[in-house]
């Protein structure tokens, strides 16, 4: 029972942590001040650590790694945005982009906390090592797609102004859009192996056209399609910036959409 | 037509030679056709497919819309000859734009030679992966066992035909595991009876559910045969006591000291009743029962903090024993993740039946590609690895070391 309200605690500490960044990050954006800036990144760190410590809470609590239906899987979003994020700030300081990082995973948590956050056992063809991997994988790779998302919008309004700082800040969007989508694609490539490696041994075979398989294949396709665009026929601005928020539209679809409007081998899922 | 490599990816040379070579080297065709199979694949999600559509047309009623599109061939899109069609246009269009990032390869250097290696083994991988999905169609075979427990088979059932193994598997029990576990939804009582028809090799085991009919087949009739026997549970008692004046059964308390169940058999002989007790699996009263009543009966209780606790299932598991050349070669246990590979062939426990848990189905997988598909997945890796991460992280080292210059 200690353990539990702990649980929640920590839940509801890194909500509104996230929330306070967000809070923070605006107010920076409209006062031009840098201390808003820093002070709502070091929350995102706060909210980060807190996340991890409740993550790694639940994960002794349950005794396996908690990413086995639709609330620990929205945790583990909220987190891989946040540290997505805070790996990109390591080079780049966008103050928006940490208001729009903080935001989402602040509502990805409060969306979590509208399902069922009770501990439950896990089914046998979720008993594996896999598990672990596989989801963390692919989870790595919607967190990295949810950034690229976001700073393409950002460029979509952005790239509307005409001055220096704009210029500026449409260069550093459109290398974060790459530099996100790349992480992305090979952290999305690995879920979809490590997948197939688990469904071979769980299952008998690697690939059977489930909708979950079949949706992350097209997002692949999205993805890899965005990358010879842009490497090899030098794609960018506008077009670029498109094509990645198609890509995310489809990892929405991947993630939630095939949850609840489809059925499959994932439908553990939206439990 | 835009050729494979444009002069902002330091490959080199566009694609030379005849135009179909041109046309599969081009990024527009590679490109047109991964937006055919991404359709393709949207529509293979949203339009019932292979099994799904005998599930909706099994429902009452009329299914025009099905009609149709299982008439186009939209119901199989992805074992359709236009899908595989698409695949190997992929292919082709990879093996072409594989061929000159091999080319391109050698005219560079640095972290740009790396970048062009780390494509050329991507699109390497992809082959592979493709020709391990053709090395599954065209030598890998599937097939089903379902058997109980004492049984041997030797082969698997299959759409094709059989599967005949170079060996024997016998099952020597079937075992369902439920989680003990304080956070489970709720309490399922694990009491179970079972059933034993030592001649028919037959061990079924029942929830005890008061007045419900249990139909007992042989394991080997044929499909469709009346039950031999029917069998139900008339009374439990949680602590049997018998009151030789009354001559009745009655239960001393509430607490499980002595568990009995009252079983009602059907068919044989006739009708007839016995007492079945957990603690004294050996000791049966008969009421009317012929001296010859194949069935033998055990009640099983759970201890009682199992019984509390018992939660969903956590895991399904055979025990089976490997028979080569009439000798017990090897004693494992298949359960879900958990497969048993012997002599190319792979089985999975896929499947039981909870009204008959001596029962197991098991599936049976030859995949000569696997090996093909797993190179190739871990070739993809190494390849991206190279793009993404090795090519920038020294492309960067070198730019740092210049500009110190």
């Amino acid at each position: 029972m200690t353990t539990i309200l702990s649980m929640t605690t920590l839940f509801n500490a890194s909500l509104a942590v996230y929330f306070c960044a967000m809070v923070c990050a605006v107010t920076g954006l409209i006062s031009r001040k840098m201390l808003f800036d820093r002070v709502a990144n070091a929350l995102i760190v706060a909210g980060v650590s807190i996340q991890t410590l409740y993550l790694g809470v639940r994960w002794v609590e349950a005794g396996r790694a908690p990413f086995s239906n639709m609330f620990e899987s929205l945790v583990l979003f909220g987190w891989t945005v946040a540290v997505v994020y805070l790996l990109l700030r390591i080079r780049t300081k966008l103050p928006w982009l940490a208001a729009a990082a903080a935001a989402l995973s602040a509502l990805v948590l409060a969306h979590a906390s509208t399902f069922e956050s009770d501990i439950r056992p896990l089914m046998p063809a979720l008993q594996s090592n896999w598990l672990s991997f596989h989801v963390m994988t692919c989870f790595l790779g919607y967190g990295a797609f949810a950034i690229s998302a976001l700073a393409s919008i950002g460029f979509l309004v952005v790239s509307r102004q005409n001055s220096t700082v704009a210029s500026d800040t449409r260069q550093s969007l459109e290398m974060i859009v790459v530099q996100t989508i790349s992480f992305g694609f090979l952290f999305l490539t690995l879920g979809i192996l490590t997948g197939a490696v688990w469904a071979n041994s769980a299952w008998g075979t690697y690939w059977s056209w489930d909708p979950k398989e079949t949706w992350s294949l097209i997002t692949w396709f999205v993805y890899a399609a965005f990358l010879h665009f842009k490497f090899m026929r030098g794609w960018r601005g506008r077009r670029a910036a498109w094509i990645s928020i198609l890509g995310f539209i489809s990892v929405l679809f991947t993630y939630y959409g095939v949850n609840f409007l489809l059925s499959g081998l994932h439908s553990y899922a939206k439990q | 037509m835009s050729e494979c490599f444009e002069p902002n990816e330091p490959t080199g040379k566009p694609a030379s030679g005849n135009p179909i070579t041109r046309l599969l080297g081009s990024l527009v065709f590679a490109l047109t056709v991964v937006l055919l199979l991404a359709l393709a694949c949207i529509a293979g999600t949203l339009i019932p497919q292979g099994s799904q559509v005998e599930s909706y047309l099994a429902q009452p009623g009329d299914h025009p819309v099905l009609g149709v599109l299982t008439a186009l061939g939209l119901t199989r899109i992805f074992y359709s000859w236009w899908f595989v069609g698409l695949l190997f246009a992929l292919a082709a269009s990879l093996l072409v734009c594989t061929r000159l990032r091999y080319r391109a390869m050698k005219r560079v250097t640095g972290s740009s030679r790396l970048r062009v290696m780390g494509s050329f083994i991507t699109h390497v991988s992809l082959l592979l992966i493709l020709s391990g999905g053709v090395v599954r169609v065209i030598w890998g075979q599937k097939g089903m066992i379902q058997f109980h427990a004492g049984q041997v088979v030797d082969r698997a059932e299959s759409p094709e035909g059989e599967l005949v193994f170079p060996f024997s598997i016998r099952l020597v029990k079937f075992d369902l595991e439920f989680h003990t576990n304080a956070m489970a939804s709720k309490e399922t009582p694990s009491d179970r009876l079972l059933v034993l028809w030592p001649e028919k090799e037959l061990v079924a085991h029942y929830p005890i559910e008061l007045n419900v009919e249990r139909s007992v087949v042989a394991a080997n009739a044929p499909a469709g045969t009346s039950p031999a026997f029917r069998v139900k549970v008339l009374r439990y008692v949680p602590d049997f006591t018998f009151d030789g004046a009354t001559g009745e059964v009655k239960s001393r308390s509430d607490v499980p000291n002595n568990p009995a169940v009252q079983v009602e058999v059907i068919g044989g002989a006739g009708t007839n009743t016995q007492w079945v007790f957990s603690r004294f699996p050996d000791f049966g009263s008969h009421a009317g029962a012929g001296a010859d009543m194949p069935l033998k009966f055990r009640f099983q209780t759970a201890p009682p903090e199992e019984r509390r606790m018992q939660g969903p299932i956590k895991a399904f598991k055979s025990t089976v024993e490997v028979i080569e050349n009439g000798v017990v070669a090897d004693t494992r246990t298949i359960a879900v993740n958990s497969p048993l590979s012997r002599g190319g062939f792979t089985f999975y426990q896929t499947s039981y039946n909870p009204d008959d848990l001596s029962w197991s189905a098991l599936q049976v997988v030859r995949d000569p590609g696997v090996p093909v598909v797993y190179a190739g997945f871990a070739l993809m890796m190494v390849g991206l690895t190279l793009v993404f991460c090795i090519a920038p992280w020294l492309g960067e080292q070198t730019r740092m070391t210049g500009e110190l210059r």
